[in-house]
Order: structure tokens, then C-alpha cells, then sequence
């Protein structure tokens, strides 16, 4: 719900181009136009966002990528893209978020403080709901790991400060100590070796446990690695018991972004199609790393704020590139974009289907209409798509 | 012996590759098929000849190949790739994927090269005078089939995950590396003559880590095995003392670092668990 | 519309009993028809074999675990890519092609049809999702009950009829087409780390059996009329000595029997058919399993066979693929979908020098041929986990050539030559038999009235093979045989050429297929009380985002199902 109330200030109405720093009012057709013209004569165009919107818009964007022959990037990129490069070579032990309610009595939060970045996400789903074998708070362990005492690590049984950038050492040695026991050294990332002991104890003694992880394991030193390391720790205590991870996912339906790329193309972001097949390898495809080497020559933004929160480097070159942004709302990007073409929202102007963090699809509904003159994602896309497909053939 | 020169012509502002830059798919082929090869701009489809001044000096079509490159090809992708013959000599800096699955052959770069060098080699020589991204002599993503023979040398620095899953041969960087060179390695031999940025050896199931200079720290799933006086990279016998350690031990590893002694003395405290 | 006169070519339609005929094919309006005008387009079939369009019964091609399949697997693609074209879509193959990839590659061989064995009901927009996005074919999807909680309490309970009111219910909120039982009680076991190896061991915290779960759900797939028996994944897979429990498994239900149909179908028995006790000199269960499938009408299987190389493993038996883990090294995907079921995924390289995998091979190949009657058995390898779907025309010249399978016996694991009865099987598969085994009987056994056939009034879907019957000997000539099925002369599909000589030509849209059991009110209303109290509380979705409405599908079709209740 609170996603709705604050949903309609600062609303684009019409489509706007900018010439001279000022925004002009056009007309659909000519802002549908001039984008398809732009990534029509694109030499590597990226296709970025998606997040926000719905798994049937993102059908077509991938779709105009691939026409195009551009690069379809969503913002995995700039969070949870190193969770997915450590399954890629570990695999994942995970489930669905009714599973932890009905059976967890371990439950780990590390990096991330869903009392403030997912609020309902404890009483819901974890150490607070109540579920088939569980029945609440009592039944239940809490660790939380994390580089400061955060307000969901005030709430923790244990709680564990590991030194800033050292989780994979912690996780290291978490990982020792179940499948070997004790461990030499006395302090690993800040964290006395007994008390590594007793977490690996409790891991291993539990019935069912799980790690949720977040932006702190993702982003610090080790990135992919960091993940790498969790999803073999929890590899091995299924050696022991039942044990399972999930990221923390926000950005509302970058999940469903993920699988939307993944079974049209095969992968899951960066996704480059300028040879005419699906390549991937984050990095190169990447959106943030082909900005930053300053490679691209066109954009179109959809439902996301690149920004706000891309690297420097990175802004600096989409700003300078020709840009079209596809948005609700006025943001840093929609003000350094060429053309801006404002859209309805997903899940309360127009319906779509999103996937929920643990890949539950839910079909959100429409419940109120979008401003006169403000077209879905969906539309928006189907037209460019359209208009870019004759300008193709032509050519 | 024949030459073919390429000259980078222009300013490339998107990535470029093309696949067939090596002594091997230029063999036997005159000067304007190899122009006539195809190249991909961007999206775009074009010929070798659009980005290259092509010039050949000396010899016939059938004559042993080496292979010129000129300016800067930074932006060039998979020079060398599946390289089986010859020699590649770039004069300048050089693309993401150099050497990519050559399994013979050598490639020597007088300036910085790309992400990806060498990655799944599988024979030859590389050398690269100035610096190397990540992943030297990596897999590919999900793949555990990195490097299985063959050099890479770098002078100056290079990237993070330095031989990634790597399953024989040899990488020696001469400057310092980023975290996790060793990155679960199955063979081999990688030698950081500098610094390290940490984390050597992770997840390694066989092979060897050498470091020269400065680690911040060792992972706690490796055990001190023994103090060795020197240890040997192919025919030389590089002067320690080392620390030698074994792991990863939570992947059931023997794998060795070899970690200066006297660049090292923090690692002090490992001496009171020798045998 | 348009109007198609296939001329001349050799007809195999075996649910019509033509043999081999030479003969002409009407079709109009996408249908088989008596008779064209003269403004049919006309293609001339002469030397080539026509048969219905194949109807695959088992095949991973969407869905929750199909994806996370993709997402774990880039290396897996990256060897195997499709080029975009002015018709086509980008995409990747090989052991778990992207959706399009998927359509086109089925196409291509000539099947028109091919049905999702596995999908989680609480996922089940997501195989929809991927469903719509396979061009050209007719699909369908199985969703999962063996582990169900509502399933287990009602059965323990004794409420057959509120069970099977559930069950429709469930059909209709998921438009799914079966009943699909994987591991019956043992995945749930796994939602606690724990296996169930035998039919009579009690499912934690839910006091009811295998066995009870596999009777029960048998008898309310006949109360609501399903056109297709229970698909079932047996108890005990991958283990040594398991094809007791299949044979148990199949035996469980055969009080059940009758009415001329068969109760059971047991799916990719090759996992299922080890004899032994331990790795060491795990056998060949297949003699005894054809044993019984011979002397039984009640039951159909289909065999999973193996093809040597690289693939993937994923089905719903989390236990299973954990062991399999194990096993390999490999990296493992586990996904645990609450009070439901869960899924595993674990890469797997089949060997011919490795002594289990070789047998594994014989398994399959000696089930197909000492199964006599070819209506009770239809080709599979339960597409991605023993093979790629695209391997099916080599496993067609396995079956219809004793040389073919020779020079594969060769060389393999010799211990496993040694053991298996195959080097001595003489039986070769003749064409009419390959169109029951792919086509005819799979259409049967789904009760697919309108496929699988090509009878006045069928779907015309049709498949056109270059071979010529009067010049080829199958059993000489496989290697023509198999270039010929992998790439098909024409594919049509409701009347529309879709393949010409193994290229895509036309990306119509295939129907999604899913059966509507329409029980009484009174009953359906009692049972949707019943499960409102509770589903909130098993569930961590409403009850009313549940369901997957029809108008979500892009292109629906509806089968009703009588029910006896």
C-alpha cells in the first residue's frame, strides 16, 4: 500500500522532447518516431531497466533488442548481478517464502536490514510469522550478520559484526568449522573464533535454516565471490541438514525481469544481440561496464533510474548518448534524457504480471486509470516496436 | 616468411570483432580475401578493411604467417582466438578476449590488453608488456574448463580472478594482481611476482599460487604446510623463502600457496603451527 | 482458407490402420479433409513418408525449473546459438533451448505437439507464461499433486470426493491437463532433508503412504473422467534395485483397473528399472518390467532413454537430484515450493566408458523392444534429463536397426555390454510402429481425439519425411533415416506449411490445451468453503490471485472432462 500513496507526484503527462536544455511537448507518434529512428540507426544500442514494469512489457523490449541488435540490460546489473554469477557456478539450494514460514527455525539475515528495506518481510515469511510447524517468534533462532548493529540486528539471538569488506573470509570459515570442526586462527573478519564455532554449531543443529542476503554481501569486496562462498556453505550443510539461501530482491519485479530475458534468450541479463544471437557475459554485455568503457551509442531507459545510481563514469556517457527514457515519473534521468515518454504504472494503472522475490508469479490488477494521455509500457513499446521494424525494412 | 600488417585506420567508438585475426585463417589467403573478412561493428557487418589498413611485406601466400597489428586496438575483440600457427605482434593496446581458446602459436602486446586474456587457452605463448584486465586464462561463465595449457605472461598489473578455474599451464604477472587469483583452480601454476590483493588460492581444488610480495592475509581454510627456500616456475628457480600452505581445504584441496617470507610479516603468526 | 492436396506419399496413420498406403492427404481449414478443390496448393509427396505431426507425451520445455535451468547454465548455450531471421527469433539451444528455439527445433523434426510434465501449481502462470512463447506447436502442462497438502489430508481423511473436487479445481486454476505424481510423499519428506524409499513408509507429519497417495489419486482421476491415466514418477529413483518399486508401483493400482483404459502411466522408467544393490552391479530391470507391462493392460510407460554427451538433469524429485549431486560433483539448483512439491536441476554428462551409464543406456532401449504391444509405450528421454529432445531421430534408427544399435554396443562400457540381454534383441522397429511410439499412441494415451491421426476431421498437423520406403531399408540405411526425421521435408501444422526442408517458413501460434473436470456444484462449493479456510494459512499468496484465468493464455483450448461426482 505504500507504494500507492505516494504514486502520483511528480508525473510526466506527455511525451517531451529536449532541444537546448528546454523540454518541448510533442505528440505519440513523432516521440515513437524519433526513438525508433534512434535505435534504428544505433550501432549498439542498450535497452536498459525494466524493473519497475511488467513481464509483458519487458517481452518487448527484449524482442526490440534483439530487432535492433542492441543490448537488453536490466538492474540486476547494479545489484543482485553477483548473485546470479555465483549460482552460475554453484547452483542454489533455495524455495519458495512459505516454506521458511511453515519450517525454519534458523534464520539468518546477512547484509541486508528488512526491517527497514523489506518491513513486512519478517512477520510474514520469517523469524516472526507463524507457520504449519512453527508457531512463532519462540520456535525460531535469529542471526543476523552485518557490518554495523543495525535495527533488524537489534532484534538478532546472535548477532555477528563482521569486519567491513571480510564476509568472504567469514564465510570461509564458517564453512571450516562445519565440515572440519575447529579452527586455527583466533579472530577471522573481526569475529572471535568461538563464536564462528557456535554459529556453524547452530547452523548444523537446526532443522531448517536459511540465509537471506542482501546489497552488504553483493556489494562488498568480493562481489560474486562473496555469493559464491554463501551458496557452497549452504552446499555443505545440506551434507548436515535441510539449509537453503535467497537474495533479498528489490526493485519490484527485477526478478521477473530475470526470467523474462532467461527463457526468450537464455540468459538472464546483459544480454547483446548485435551479431543476430543472444551472448552474455557481465562484465562485457553489461550495461554499467560498456558505459563506462563508453561504447554505446544510443539508449532507451524504461521504467528504471540508471542516474541516480550508476557510477559516475557510467551517467556520464548515457547522458552524452542519444536517450529516450520511458517513465511515470520526473527523475535525474527523464531530466537528462532527449526524449521522454511518460507511462502508466504496473500494478495499480495497468495490470502485469511480476515475479515475487523467491520467482512466485503474481498477476498484479489495474485499480485506477492513468491520466488521460498516458499510454502502458506495453503500448508504448509495441508501437516503437512496430515503428522500428518498417524503418528496418527499408533500410 | 609472409607479413600481414594491419593498421588500425580510425577512431572506433562501439566494440568491434572480428574472429578470424590469426596466422591460421590467414594463410594461404591473398591480400584482398583478407580484407574482404568479415568484421562486426556494433551491429553492424562489415570487412576487415574498414578498420584496418591491410599491407603485407615479403613471402608468398604459402609461407610461414606473422601477423602485425598497429594503433590502438583497445576496442578489438578476440585478436587471436582459436589461434593455431604463427605469430601475432601487436604494436599498441589490444581488445577483451586476446588469445581466446588458441591452442598454439604466440602473441606478444606491447601495451595493455582487455578482460579475458588468454581465457581457455589451450596451448601457445602470450606476452603483454602493459597491463591485463580480470580473469586471465578464466572459463567462460559456468564453466569450469579455464586455461589447460600453454604462457601468459603479463609485465605490468593485472585484474581480479586471475585463473579462474584454471586446469594447467602457466601465468606469471610480473606487477601485482587484484583478489582471488587461483579462483577455484584445479592445476596448474600462477606466479604474482608483486602484490596481491588477497584471497589467493580461493576455492582451489589442485595447482599452485605463488606471490612474491605483499598478501594482506590467507584463508582460513588453509593450513601452514612448511617453510621452502625456493620454488620452481618452469626452468627457474625463484629464490624465497616461502611460506607454503595447503588448501582449499573446504573443497578437499591440495592445492599450494607459496607466500614470500620476507614481504610477509604479519603471516608470522603461522610459524608456531609448523610441524 | 487455404486448401493443401499432400500427393502421393506413403501414409503411415496407424489409429486409422493405414500401413504404408500410398495415398493422398485433403486438408482444409486446418483440418483433414475429404476432398480439395483444384485451387489447392499440391505437394508432392511421392517417395516420402507422411505421418501425423508427433505428439511428444514428456518433455521439460517450461516452467519454473526449466528457466532456472537457463539461468544456471550459460555454458550450456553459449555452444548452441540460433541467428535471428526475418521469420524467426534469436535464441540458444542445446540441452535447455530458450522458448523459441524450443518450437522451431520441434518443428523441424515434424512434431506438432508437446506436453510440460512437471509444473508447480503455485508457479504455474510462469509455465503459461513460457508456454505462450513456443512458437508453431500445441502444448500442454501436468501440474504436481503427489506432495500436495491438500491432497495428503484429504486422503488421510477419507474424502475422496471433496479430494477430487479439489483436484478440479486446482485443473481449472492452473489449466493444467493432468495428474502429474512425482515421488509421492517423498518430497515432501525432502522439505525436511528426508527421503522415503519404500510405497508403505509414512510421510512425516502426515501419516499416509505412497502407496495411499498413488491409490487415491488413481481413483479420482477416473471419478473426474481425465482423458489421461495418473503420469507418475515413481518412489526410489536413481536407486539401485529400484525396478521392484516400479513394479510395485504399477502393481498398487491394478484393482483399479478397467474400463478399458489404462490407470497408470510410469514415465522415464530407465531411472526407475536398476536391478542390483549397489553401483557396482546395478543390471537391467527391463526384461522384468516388460514382463509386466505385457501381462497387464492397465499400465503404459515410456522408457527416458539415454544419449551419451553432455545434458541436464531437472525434475520435481529434489531428493533424487541432491543424491545426484552427490554423485557427479556437479553444481545443483534445489527449489522447495511450499505445500506443494520442489525441483532439482543437476548438469550430467552420460558415458559410454562409465559402467552405470551404459547400462542406463541398454535400460531404455531393451524396455522399447521387449514391450510387445507398441501402444503401451512411447518415445521419450524425458527431454532435458537422459537427452536432448533433438536427439530423437537417432533414438528412432536405435529402434529400427539392429547395426545402429551394434555400433553404439561397441563401444561401450564392456562389463555393461556383458550385462545387459540387448546385443541379443533382434527386434527393429518398423515405420508403422515409430508412428504409434511418437505419434498415434501418445495421441491414445492423452486422449487427444483430433491428433495423431489423420482421419477425416483431424487437426492438420502432418509430418513429411524424406525417406522412401521403396528405396530405404531402415534397418541398413539409418543414417538417411535419421537426417530425414531431424529434418523434415514439410511440417504442417493446422493446415499451414510451417517447415520446408528443415527451415522455419511460418511462426503460427500453437493452442494451450487443458482439461475442465465438471463436477456438481453442491460438491465444488463445499470444497472451495473448505479450501478458503485453509489456504491462507498453507499459502503465502490470496486465494484469489491464485487461479490463472483463461483469457491469460494466449490461445486456449478447453477440453471438458465428465465427472462422476
Amino acid at each position: 500500500m505504500s507504494k500507492l500513496l505516494n504514486y502520483n507526484r511528480e508525473r510526466i503527462l506527455a511525451p517531451v522532447q529536449r532541444n537546448n536544455g528546454e523540454f518541448k511537448e510533442i505528440k505519440f507518434e513523432d516521440a515513437v518516431e524519433k526513438t525508433a529512428s534512434i535505435l534504428a540507426n544505433a550501432k549498439y544500442p542498450i535497452l536498459y531497466g525494466w524493473s519497475l514494469t511488467s513481464c509483458e512489457a519487458m517481452e518487448i523490449g527484449v524482442e526490440l533488442a534483439e530487432l535492433v541488435g542492441g543490448v537488453v540490460d536490466n538492474t540486476t546489473t547494479t545489484c543482485h548481478g553477483p548473485s546470479i554469477l555465483g549460482v552460475h557456478d554453484i547452483g542454489e539450494s533455495t524455495c519458495t517464502l512459505g516454506e521458511v514460514r511453515h519450517r525454519a527455525d534458523l534464520v539468518v539475515y546477512w547484509g541486508c536490514n528488512p526491517v527497514h528495506a523489506h518491513p513486512l518481510h519478517m512477520s510474514r515469511y520469517s523469524v516472526q510469522s507463524k507457520g504449519r510447524f512453527r508457531k512463532g517468534r519462540g520456535d525460531r533462532k535469529l542471526i543476523v550478520v552485518d557490518v554495523r548493529k543495525t535495527d533488524t540486528a537489534k532484534q538478532a539471538d546472535h548477532f555477528i559484526q563482521v569486519a567491513p569488506n571480510q564476509d568472504y573470509e567469514l564465510l570461509c570459515a564458517l564453512r571450516a568449522a562445519v565440515s572440519m570442526g575447529e579452527l586455527e586462527e583466533d579472530f577471522i573478519a573481526g569475529v572471535p573464533a568461538e563464536k564462528v564455532e557456535q554459529i556453524a554449531d547452530l547452523m548444523i543443529n537446526c532443522e531448517f535454516g536459511i540465509i537471506f542476503y542482501g546489497l552488504g554481501l553483493t556489494m562488498s569486496a568480493g562481489k560474486s565471490r562473496n555469493i559464491d562462498a554463501a551458496l557452497s556453505l549452504v552446499k555443505e550443510l545440506n551434507n548436515r541438514t535441510k539449509f537453503l539461501i535467497m537474495p533479498m530482491r528489490g526493485h519490484f519485479n527485477v526478478t521477473g525481469a530475470n526470467q523474462v530475458t532467461a527463457w526468450q534468450t537464455g540468459y538472464p541479463f546483459a544480454v547483446d544481440f548485435s551479431k543476430e544471437y543472444p551472448r552474455y557475459n557481465p562484465g562485457d554485455t553489461s550495461a554499467i561496464d560498456i558505459l563506462t568503457r563508453e561504447e554505446c551509442d544510443a539508449a532507451l531507459v524504461v521504467a528504471s533510474d540508471p542516474i541516480s545510481n550508476f557510477p559516475v563514469a557510467a551517467s556520464k556517457h548515457l547522458s552524452r548518448v542519444p536517450l529516450v527514457t520511458i517513465d511515470p515519473h520526473i527523475t535525474p534521468t527523464t531530466l537528462t534524457s532527449d526524449i521522454v515518454i511518460p507511462s502508466s504504472f504496473v500494478g495499480i494503472e495497468t495490470a502485469g504480471t511480476v515475479y515475487r522475490m523467491d520467482g512466485v508469479p503474481l498477476l498484479t490488477r489495474k485499480l485506477v486509470e492513468p491520466p488521460i494521455g498516458v499510454k502502458s509500457d506495453e503500448e508504448i513499446l509495441s508501437a516503437i516496436l512496430r515503428r522500428t521494424r518498417e524503418l528496418k525494412e527499408v533500410a | 616468411m609472409r607479413e600481414i600488417i594491419l593498421t588500425v585506420k580510425r577512431t572506433l567508438n562501439v566494440p568491434v570483432e572480428c574472429l578470424e585475426i590469426s596466422p591460421n585463417s590467414f594463410a594461404g589467403k591473398g591480400l584482398e580475401q583478407i580484407r574482404a573478412m568479415e568484421v562486426w561493428e556494433g551491429n553492424r557487418r562489415s570487412r576487415l578493411e574498414d578498420v584496418f589498413e591491410v599491407k603485407e611485406e615479403g613471402g608468398n601466400p604459402s609461407d610461414e604467417l606473422t601477423v602485425r597489428i598497429v594503433g590502438d586496438a583497445s576496442r578489438i575483440r578476440k585478436i587471436g582466438c582459436s589461434m593455431t600457427e604463427g605469430s601475432i605482434a601487436i604494436e599498441g593496446n589490444a581488445g577483451m578476449y586476446l588469445g581466446e581458446q588458441m591452442s598454439a602459436g604466440s602473441i606478444t602486446v606491447s601495451g595493455d590488453v582487455g578482460a579475458w586474456l588468454g581465457s581457455r587457452m589451450k596451448g601457445g605463448a602470450i606476452e603483454v608488456k602493459g597491463t591485463a584486465g580480470d580473469f586471465v586464462g578464466s572459463s567462460y561463465r559456468g564453466s569450469t574448463k579455464g586455461m589447460k595449457a600453454g604462457t601468459i605472461i603479463v609485465h605490468g598489473n593485472a585484474g581480479t580472478e586471475v585463473g579462474c578455474w584454471m586446469r594447467n599451464g602457466t601465468i606469471r604477472i610480473k606487477g601485482s594482481s587484484g583478489m582471488f587469483p587461483g579462483m577455484h583452480m584445479n592445476n596448474g601454476t600462477i606466479y604474482i611476482e608483486k602484490d596481491c590483493a588477497g584471497r589467493a588460492g580461493a576455492q582451489m581444488t589442485g595447482g599452485r599460487v605463488i606471490v612474491g610480495g605483499y598478501v594482506p592475509a590467507i584463508l582460513p581454510s588453509f593450513n601452514i604446510e612448511e617453510v621452502r627456500e625456493r620454488v620452481k616456475v618452469g626452468e627457474e628457480k625463484i629464490p624465497g623463502p616461502f611460506y607454503v600452505f595447503t588448501g582449499d581445504l573446504n573443497e578437499n584441496g591440495n592445492g599450494k600457496l607459496f607466500i614470500n617470507v620476507a614481504k610477509n610479516p604479519h603471516l608470522k603468526w603461522c610459524e608456531e603451527y609448523l610441524g | 482458407m487455404t486448401e493443401l492436396l499432400i500427393r502421393n506419399g506413403t501414409v503411415f496413420d496407424p489409429l486409422n490402420r493405414i500401413r504404408g498406403e500410398k495415398m493422398d492427404l485433403a486438408v482444409r481449414d486446418g483440418r483433414i479433409a475429404e476432398s480439395v478443390s483444384s485451387k489447392a496448393k499440391i505437394i508432392d509427396a511421392s517417395g516420402m513418408v507422411v505421418m501425423p505431426g508427433g505428439v511428444d507425451i514428456h518433455s521439460h520445455i517450461a516452467g519454473s525449473k526449466v528457466n532456472s535451468g537457463r539461468i544456471l547454465r550459460p555454458e550450456d548455450h553459449e555452444k548452441d546459438v540460433e541467428e535471428r531471421t526475418s521469420i524467426t527469433r534469436a535464441g540458444v539451444g542445446y540441452s535447455i533451448p530458450s522458448t523459441f528455439t524450443t518450437g522451431y527445433r520441434y518443428s523441424r523434426m515434424g512434431y506438432t505437439t508437446v506436453f510440460e510434465p512437471a509444473t508447480p501449481p503455485l508457479k504455474t502462470r510462469h509455465t503459461h507464461e513460457e508456454l505462450d512463447q513456443i512458437p508453431i506447436i500445441d502444448k500442454a502442462c501436468f501440474p504436481l499433486f503427489g506432495n500436495n497438502w491438500f491432497v495428503m489430508e484429504y486422503l488421510k481423511e477419507g474424502k475422496l470426493e471433496e479430494c477430487a473436487a479439489y483436484i478440479a479445481w486446482m485443473l481449472n486454476a492452473t489449466k493444467g491437463y493432468a495428474i502429474k505424481i512425482v515421488d509421492p510423499g517423498g518430497v515432501e519428506a525432502w522439505g525436511w532433508g528426508r527421503y522415503l524409499k519404500r510405497l508403505d513408509e509414512e510421510v512425516p507429519h502426515f501419516a499416509i503412504t505412497p502407496r495411499e497417495i498413488l491409490r487415491g489419486l488413481c481413483k479420482i482421476n477416473k471419478m473426474l473422467g481425465m482423458p489421461h491415466a495418473i503420469h507418475v514418477h515413481t518412489n526410489n529413483l536413481g536407486n539401485p534395485g529400484n525396478y521392484l518399486t516400479t513394479i510395485e508401483t504399477m502393481d498398487c493400482v491394478a484393482d483399479l483397473a478397467g474400463g478399458g483404459k489404462p490407470v497408470i502411466h510410469i514415465t522415464h522408467v530407465q531411472f526407475c528399472g536398476f536391478t542390483g544393490n549397489s553401483w557396482l552391479n546395478v543390471g537391467s530391470g527391463a526384461p522384468e518390467i516388460a514382463e509386466y507391462v505385457n501381462k497387464h493392460d492397465h499400465v503404459t510407460v515410456d522408457p527416458g532413454q539415454v544419449v551419451f554427451g553432455d545434458t541436464t538433469t531437472m525434475t520435481a524429485d529434489g531428493p533424487f537430484q541432491f543424491l545426484l549431486h552427490k554423485l557427479s560433483g556437479n553444481k545443483w539448483v534445489n527449489v522447495d515450493v511450499e505445500g506443494e512439491t520442489g525441483a532439482g536441476i543437476v548438469p550430467f554428462r552420460y558415458r559410454r566408458s562409465n559402467y552405470v551409464n551404459a547400462v542406463q543406456w541398454g535400460i531404455g532401449l531393451e524396455l522399447m523392444l521387449l514391450v510387445k504391444d507398441p501402444w503401451k509405450i512411447y518415445l521419450t528421454t524425458d527431454h532435458p534429463n537422459a537427452g536432448p529432445f533433438t536427439s530423437y531421430p537417432k533414438v528412432i534408427t536405435w529402434l529400427m536397426s539392429k547395426d545402429a544399435r551394434g555400433r553404439v554396443l561397441a563401444r561401450i562400457n564392456k562389463n555393461a555390454r556383458r550385462r545387459l540381454d540387448l546385443p541379443g534383441i533382434d527386434r527393429e522397429y518398423t515405420f508403422e510402429e515409430i508412428a504409434i511410439v511418437t505419434r498415434a499412441g501418445t495421441s491414445k494415451s492423452l486422449g487427444l481425439k483430433k491428433k495423431g491421426h489423420l482421419g477425416v476431421g483431424a487437426d492438420a498437423d502432418i509430418a513429411v519425411y524424406s525417406i522412401d520406403v521403396s528405396n530405404i531399408d531402415p534397418s541398413r540405411d539409418y543414417e538417411l533415416v535419421r537426417k530425414a526425421l531431424a529434418n523434415a521435408a514439410y511440417t504442417i501444422k493446422n493446415g499451414e506449411i510451417v517447415v520446408r526442408e528443415g527451415e522455419i517458413v511460418a511462426t503460427p501460434t500453437g493452442t494451450t490445451y487443458w482439461v475442465d473436470p465438471k463436477v456438481s456444484n453442491d460438491l465444488m462449493q463445499q470444497t472451495t468453503a473448505s479450501l478458503s479456510a485453509k489456504f491462507e494459512e498453507y499459502y503465502t499468496v490470496r486465494m484469489a490471485n491464485y487461479p490463472v484465468e483463461e483469457n491469460y493464455l494466449e490461445s486456449p483450448t478447453r477440453i471438458e472432462a465428465v465427472a462422476e461426482v
